[in-house]
């Protein structure tokens, strides 16, 4: 084990960082689409509607590996039968795009069904006021339904870093697929793949220990 | 009432749920600083008639005029309108998230009627008015609930309405607190707010209201001073519903 962190300990941590970088650019961008869903979920135009939840249906409906072949190998092919030449995707590329429609799809059902907890009352006294449907929902229905969202959005948050493993079938260099390499290279399966689950365990662990502090600082007020 | 402003015109209001009518077929026109209190049996339709008037429901038919603007009209700038109506609703309805002074100030800077400073001069003045100026800075939970409808009175006239709606505003409060609330009320209407009032309090409307207006199932069953609804009823809808909540 002291062997293999010896020898491998800093290719770890790099694939580590590969995996944060995969896992964060992802978030980022699955934060933004899952918003944007939710907000036509929640919307009370039947053609915004029906688009959020096919977009919800079918990405809840593939599994990610599959998901993510399509976009790095099926998308590419696709392009070029349309005549251009010379696109390409690289396995990090891929693996955003992936990671975060997958994770969008997830974040957008539970920002809606936050939305939904708030009381209609809290939109009906904001719209009497004056404000109009956009700024209510900003200024007063979204703050609280974050509220109640951040300990699903975390759990969403491990689930997408765990999912970055999925990504080692494209051949992108995160840590599982390290874990492989490594364990091909050395034979010492047991140890190898020890390190790597204590690795992820470690920063999951870290990551909960955040998001109970983050929770506990926005429930002023209740 | 002849020579007072009509200050809010409905005809022929209609509005359906579905396949379920609630209003039938409402007129009614209310004058500036008129009291009108809408009693009735509950499912008569007097609170849907209420959220009509600011249009959190859309009317399924006929014309409401407030001030000279039609808002069943879907030209019309609706939250414009909106700013001169203050709603008051049973579950008052204060944003958990924000302090009594920032649920009061929260409008009227973002819609840039005021800056911050002035907002908080001005929303301290409202806060005296209603006798919660101590808990500016708590959260609503803090609140008792008589005091988080004087709170939630206090930002419904932050944005300087004429006229003020009351959804049944003390149903939700323990019987100690309901009078509080309708002290307040009774600067409203003595400050000479326009003001349509749902409510069970019929003793307060015996003394506030200009106008008692009895509902049943969608229609204006009959209308008159409290002396000729409350204490000489004829229609025998308005006898019945009386002789249970007396």
């Amino acid at each position: 084990m002291i062997q293999i962190i010896q020898s491998y300990g800093l290719m770890l941590l790099g694939a580590m960082g590969k995996t944060l970088e995969l896992t964060l650019f992802s978030l980022f961008f699955a934060m933004i689409l899952g918003m944007i869903v939710a907000l036509l979920n929640v919307s009370k135009n039947r053609g915004l509607n029906l688009t959020g939840t096919i977009y919800v249906d079918a990405v809840r409906g593939v599994p990610l590996i599959v998901l993510a072949f399509f976009i790095y190998f099926g998308l590419p092919a696709g392009i070029k039968m349309m005549g251009i030449q010379n696109f390409r995707l690289a396995a990090l590329q891929a693996g955003i795009i992936a990671l975060s429609m997958n994770c969008g799809a997830y974040m957008a059902e539970i920002i809606r069904a936050g939305i939904e907890s708030v009381d209609r009352g809290q939109l009906e006294a904001s719209r009497s006021l004056g404000l109009n449907y956009n700024k209510s929902m900003r200024l007063v229905v979204l703050p609280q339904a974050i509220r109640t969202m951040i300990p699903s959005i975390i759990n969403q948050f491990i689930i997408t870093l765990k999912d970055t493993s999925i990504l080692s079938v494209i051949g992108f260099p995160e840590l599982t697929n390290m874990g492989k390499t490594i364990s091909g290279n050395t034979f010492k399966s047991l140890q190898t793949w020890a390190i790597v689950g204590l690795m992820y365990m470690v920063v999951i662990i870290t990551l909960s220990k955040i998001a109970k502090w983050v929770e506990r600082k926005v429930n002023f007020g209740r | 009432m002849e020579d007072k402003k009509i200050i809010i015109h409905v005809e022929n209001l209609k509005k359906n749920f579905g396949q379920l009518e609630v209003l039938k077929d409402m007129s009614i026109d209310i004058a500036e600083r008129e009291v009108v209190v809408l009693l009735g049996p509950s499912g008569s339709g007097k609170s849907t008639f209420l959220r009509c008037l600011n249009q959190l429901e859309k009317a399924t038919d006929g014309t409401i005029i407030i001030d000279g603007k039609n808002i069943t009209d879907k030209q019309t700038d609706i939250n414009k309108v909106r700013e001169n109506i203050g709603m008051v609703f049973q579950h008052f309805n204060l944003f958990p998230h924000k302090t009594v002074i920032e649920n009061i100030m929260l409008v009227p800077v973002e819609l840039k009627k005021m800056t911050k400073t002035e907002a908080r001069e001005k929303c301290m003045v409202l806060l005296k008015r209603v006798g919660m100026e101590a808990k500016a800075d708590v959260y609503p939970s803090q609140l008792s609930g008589g005091q988080k409808q004087r709170v939630a009175i206090a930002r419904s006239l932050a944005m300087n309405p004429d006229i003020m709606l009351f959804d049944e505003p003390t149903s939700a409060l323990d019987p100690e607190m309901v009078g509080e609330v309708l002290a307040v009320m009774k600067e409203l209407v003595a400050d000479g707010m326009t003001m349509v009032v749902v409510t069970h309090e019929i003793g307060f409307a015996r003394e506030v209201a200009d106008r008692i207006v009895f509902m049943d199932a969608g229609y204006i069953v009959e209308q008159g001073t409290p002396e000729e609804v409350i204490s000489h009823p004829r229609e025998p809808r308005t006898i019945d519903f009386l002789n249970k909540v007396l």
